[in-house]
This record gives C-alpha cells, sequence and structure tokens, in this order.
C-alpha cells in the first residue's frame, strides 16, 4: 500500500506521515501540489491519495477532479485533509468523488476512522 | 442663484437644490434664458467642486504616501533596521515571514523529538514486557537457576537502560516545552503586524470617503457587486465559524453532511 501526502506545508506532510505511520502504513510519497502531485500519480505505484484542497499551483479539489477524469486513476480512493470546512465546498467534494473528508486541525482517531471506513468500503465493494 | 460657490460637497448639494427650484421657477414663467443661465452656473458649480474635491483627495493620498514613508524612517531609525527604504508594508511581510518559519522550525524541532522519543518508548515497553513473561515464571517457580541467574543480569540490564531512557524521554520533552516560544515570539509579531495593517485601513477608510465624494460630484457609478470568492481556490482555516452559517464548526457536522449526501 503506497501512499501520496499532498499538502504545500512540510509541518503537515510529516504529521500526516507520522500518523499513517503508526497506523501501519509505512509506504508514503509526498507532493506540495496537485501539479507536482499528477505525475507521480500517473507513473501509477500509489494506491491512496491524501490531499490538502487550499494550495499554490493546483489545488485539492482540482486535483481530486483530475484524478477521477483519468481512467487509470479514477478508482484511486481519495481523502481530503483540509481547513476548508464550507458547506458547499464539502458539497463539491462530495461531488467530484471524495471518499473522505477530514477538517483541520484534526485528531490522529478522526483520522485513522476516516482512512479505516474507506478501506472497510472499498474491501465490501469487492 | 445668489449663492456662491460653498465649500465641500453638502454646499454644492444645497446648490443643486436651489438651482432646480430656480429653473422650475424660469421655466414656468417662460424666461428660458434665465433657466439657461442656472443650468450654466450648476454646471460651473459641479466643476469647481470636482476639482476641490479631487485636489482634497490628491492631497490625501499624497499625505497617506508621505506618512508611510515618515513611519518607516522612523521604523529604520528606531530599530537600526538594516536595508534603508524598506517600507512598513515590506517590513511586515518580512516579520509575518519569519512567524511561517518560526513556527516551522518549532514544528519540525517538536516532531524531531517526538520521532527520538517514540522508539525509545517502544524499546521500553518490549523490555518490560519480556522480562515480565520471565518474572511471572519465577513467581509460580517455574524458573531453573540456570534461568534465575539470566533473568538476575537482565534486570539490572533492563534498569540501566529504563534509567538512560527516561533521561533521553526527559530531555526530549524539555526540548518541545521550550520549542513552544516560538508562541510568544510570534504573538509579539503579529500584534505589531496587526496594528499596521489597523492603522493602514483607517487611511483607507479616509481615502475612499474622499474619493466617494468626487465620485457623488462627478456622478460616476461604480460596479458594486462583489467579486464572489471562488471556492475552488479554497479560503484558508475558518476565523469565527460560530457566526458564519456556511462554515461547519466540527468533524462530526462534516460527518453528518455527508450522510445526508449518502456517504
Amino acid at each position: 500500500m503506497k501512499i501520496l501526502i499532498v499538502d504545500d506545508f512540510s509541518t503537515m506532510r510529516r504529521i500526516i506521515k507520522n500518523l499513517l505511520r503508526d497506523l501501519g502504513f509505512t509506504n508514503t510519497v509526498e507532493a506540495d501540489d496537485g501539479t507536482t502531485a499528477l505525475p507521480i500519480l500517473q507513473a501509477g505505484t500509489i494506491d491512496f491519495l491524501v490531499t490538502d484542497w487550499n494550495m499554490p499551483g493546483m489545488t485539492g479539489i482540482e486535483l481530486l477532479r483530475a484524478v477521477r477524469a483519468d481512467d487509470k486513476l479514477k478508482s484511486i480512493p481519495v481523502l481530503m485533509v483540509t481547513a476548508e470546512a464550507k458547506r458547499d465546498q464539502i458539497i463539491a467534494a462530495a461531488q467530484a468523488g471524495v471518499n473522505g473528508y477530514v477538517v483541520k486541525p484534526f485528531t490522529a482517531v478522526a483520522l485513522k476512522e476516516k482512512i479505516e471506513k474507506i478501506f472497510e468500503r472499498i474491501d465490501a465493494a469487492k | 442663484m445668489s449663492k456662491k460657490l460653498g465649500s465641500g460637497l453638502g454646499d454644492f448639494e444645497s446648490l443643486v437644490k436651489d438651482g432646480a427650484v430656480d429653473l422650475l421657477n424660469h421655466i414656468e414663467v417662460g424666461d428660458f434664458s434665465s433657466a439657461i443661465k442656472v443650468i450654466q452656473e450648476l454646471s460651473e458649480a459641479r466643476h469647481n467642486s470636482f476639482y476641490k474635491e479631487v485636489g482634497t483627495l490628491t492631497r490625501s493620498l499624497h499625505d497617506a504616501i508621505r506618512d508611510f514613508q515618515v513611519d518607516s524612517m522612523d521604523l529604520v531609525v528606531g530599530e537600526e533596521h538594516a536595508g534603508s527604504g524598506n517600507t512598513k508594508i515590506t517590513d511586515a511581510s518580512d516579520r509575518l515571514k519569519y512567524v511561517i518559519e518560526l513556527t516551522s522550525s518549532a514544528a519540525n524541532k517538536t516532531m524531531d523529538m517526538v520521532d527520538g522519543s517514540v522508539p525509545v518508548a517502544s524499546e521500553l515497553q518490549n523490555q518490560a514486557r519480556e522480562l515480565r513473561k520471565d518474572w511471572n515464571r519465577l513467581i509460580q517457580r517455574d524458573l531453573s537457576p540456570q534461568e534465575f541467574r539470566e533473568l538476575y543480569k537482565r534486570i539490572d540490564v533492563f534498569l540501566k537502560y529504563a534509567d538512560d531512557s527516561a533521561t533521553t524521554l526527559h530531555s526530549n520533552l524539555n526540548t518541545i516545552l521550550l520549542e513552544q516560544g516560538y508562541q510568544d515570539l510570534t504573538g509579539q509579531v503579529i500584534t505589531r503586524v496587526n496594528d499596521l495593517i489597523r492603522d493602514v485601513e483607517e487611511r483607507l477608510v479616509h481615502l475612499v470617503a474622499v474619493a466617494g465624494r468626487v465620485d457623488s460630484i462627478s456622478g460616476m457609478e461604480h460596479d458594486k457587486s462583489e467579486a464572489e470568492h471562488d471556492d475552488t481556490r479554497g479560503h484558508g482555516p475558518a476565523i469565527n465559524k460560530q457566526n458564519n452559517p456556511e462554515v461547519l464548526n466540527s468533524q462530526d457536522e462534516v460527518d453528518d453532511l455527508l450522510s445526508s449526501l449518502g456517504f
């Protein structure tokens, strides 16, 4: 299970990386916005995407839409971890096909819960 | 129209009102040449008021710019700021950059300490669990003399390790504690930048008031429609969430919304 963490702040990437490691996901790669994340995704080894929303260059919602629009990438589960908490934005993310939405500041428990829920759904769909 | 051209917007407005009455009166009695004269006078008054207000606006703008330069000079002298010619705004921008650097460094240092502590705690736990197994066997008198001698040695090693580990953890926790000092430093910087913003806002409000008078005399209308902020670009963390019904307050509310959408 290889996870791509996309956030423009290195400290937030590190926090998420450490939390994922505690959950047993040790294979992670990082990108600082959608523009740098897409080529990594297109290289084809990423199984799970964790992305922020508000980033310079390509934002998280644009990245999500690009992933869903790409035949090779569209089935990758996407968890959004962001400070963006407007009702319209959450609805937009849901419509774009997000698999989970965690608002910052978040707890380790919340992140764990959302990731587990996403995997439960994927397993149930198999 | 006996009134001389007065000063300010109020005078101009009363001039227009009086002129309108005069104009109607002249037209009613059929005195068109006087009516035209009133129109000309009004137009002239408008012209004069307009230039007067533009002059005021220009002066205010000039003062505001000059004040900023004076203030930034104070800053250079007062704080022995390197690189003269820095405006207050670039100084504020530098200060905010410093906040980002300081918070980032504190966060990284804290995480370094956590990264250094987690394996120590895990190892302590592993060794304690291993020892406890044999300790329980000892309690149940299930150890051979040879095993007992080994346990005896291992307990000594473990106690030394526990002591060293506690020292490491103690020192890491202290470093984490000290790193939180960034809150004080960044707080001070942000307070100063906040003062500057308040100051700039006051001056801008004054400029807007003067510009508004120019607009009303010239009859200019501006497109008032506020540019809707694009959700795609994001808004950043919401401040004053409680006062904004559009912003959800917690992960629970987000979860509720998503489940209402069938998630």
